[in-house]
């Protein structure tokens, strides 16, 4: 099939997050977790007018993609997700971007995620 | 304009919450916030107040919610708090504790005031609220943790409020009522989700910014300040 033009293609953010969590999460997990909350908050009409998907993740730290004009829904949808596969986690967003490569260079690079502290403590809370 | 200052006033620490102080600190710090305000529960505070340092960046505050249902006693707690924290919240929930609460000029903010089939305000109380400074704190938590009709009822329940806040020029403040790490959002996030639940950009920006601003300078006065409206500007020996 011919491609679309590039002038006709959808414009997009991409958004560079991190996660925080009480264990490591898998990506498929961390997908079905992101849709569920967006559709729950928004609405399935306007979570397909959003278009997210999340491109990479690894480490705790991922990139999410949305529609350039719906950076603000995606956030907030991102927002309310509060548990991912049973285990409380929350997604910090970086930074949004116009491309990957800049995402990328510009938030994931240098970043150290957040609280090894936190996981040692919470672990000892578990075993109390 | 410089970057805008993030304040975070209602955070519940041991033994209220789950975390530590210090780990709520250092997570709301990484989060982008420039102070917070632990505000446990008037029935869980803890033993002793730990004296964290405060930075030029980060500040931490002192902060009490009063969960009281006789309005008597919620005045009696109120006027015994009032001198030891700067930011005193009102656990709110029911007529006589909302309209005790919102009727007090000493009192900062009121939380959760929605009780059964009401969302917690009429023209009344926002007037009251306007006229004693008294913001109405929106909170994140429960919108974060609740979906489907639960959810819903929140959401009227707060468009409910903003109407009525908008029409008597009540002050709002959006904090996250965490209980523990994972109930902290960042001030970029907190902004997106508020808008999304119908308020307006510059109304969401002034509630987690300038309105937390104002309630300290309103509790912390400076070193010339002698009562309401009278103030050292300049010191000189005139005599």
């Amino acid at each position: 099939m011919k491609r679309l033009l590039p002038s006709l293609r959808a414009k997009k953010r991409y958004l560079a997050f991190e996660l925080i969590s009480e264990a490591p999460v898998s990506r498929n997990d961390l997908i079905k977790e992101v849709m569920f909350s967006a559709s729950s908050l928004i609405g399935d009409v306007t979570a397909s007018e959003c278009d997210i998907k999340v491109l990479g993740f690894e480490d705790s730290k991922g990139i999410a993609q949305c529609s350039h004009a719906r950076v603000k829904e995606t956030r907030a949808s991102l927002a309310t997700l509060t548990r991912v596969n049973g285990k409380r986690a929350t997604v910090h967003i970086l930074g949004t971007s116009g491309t990957i490569k800049r995402a990328t260079e510009k938030f994931l690079r240098n970043h150290t995620t957040f609280e090894p502290e936190l996981k040692v403590n919470f672990k000892k809370a578990g075993e109390l | 304009m410089g970057k805008p200052k993030f304040y975070d006033f209602c955070i519940h620490a041991v033994p209220d919450g789950e975390n530590t102080a210090e780990q709520l600190a250092a997570l709301s710090r990484h989060l982008g916030y420039s102070g917070i305000a632990l505000t446990n529960h008037s029935d869980k505070l803890p033993l002793s107040q730990p004296v964290l340092p405060s930075t030029n960046e980060f500040e931490i505050f002192r902060g009490v919610e009063l969960a009281e249902e006789n309005p008597s006693k919620l005045h009696g707690l109120i006027g015994k708090f009032r001198k030891f924290v700067d930011v005193l919240i009102v656990h709110g929930g029911s007529e006589t504790v909302n309209r005790a609460a919102l009727e007090n000029p000493k009192v900062d903010i009121l939380n959760h005031p929605a009780f059964a089939k009401s969302s917690g305000l009429n023209q009344v109380l926002a007037k009251a609220a306007a006229d004693n400074d008294v913001a109405i704190g929106l909170t994140i938590r429960p919108l974060l943790h609740s979906r489907g009709q639960r959810r819903v009822r929140l959401l009227s329940d707060l468009r409910a409020n903003l109407d009525l806040a908008r029409k008597y020029d009540v002050p709002l403040v959006l904090s996250s009522d965490a209980m523990s790490c994972f109930d902290l959002r960042s001030p970029m996030e907190i902004l997106a989700l508020a808008e999304i639940c119908g308020l307006e950009e510059d109304e969401a920006l002034e509630a987690i910014t300038i309105v937390p601003e104002i309630i300290i300078s309103r509790n912390r006065p400076g070193p010339g300040y002698i009562r309401e409206g009278i103030e050292v500007i300049e010191e000189g020996d005139y005599f």
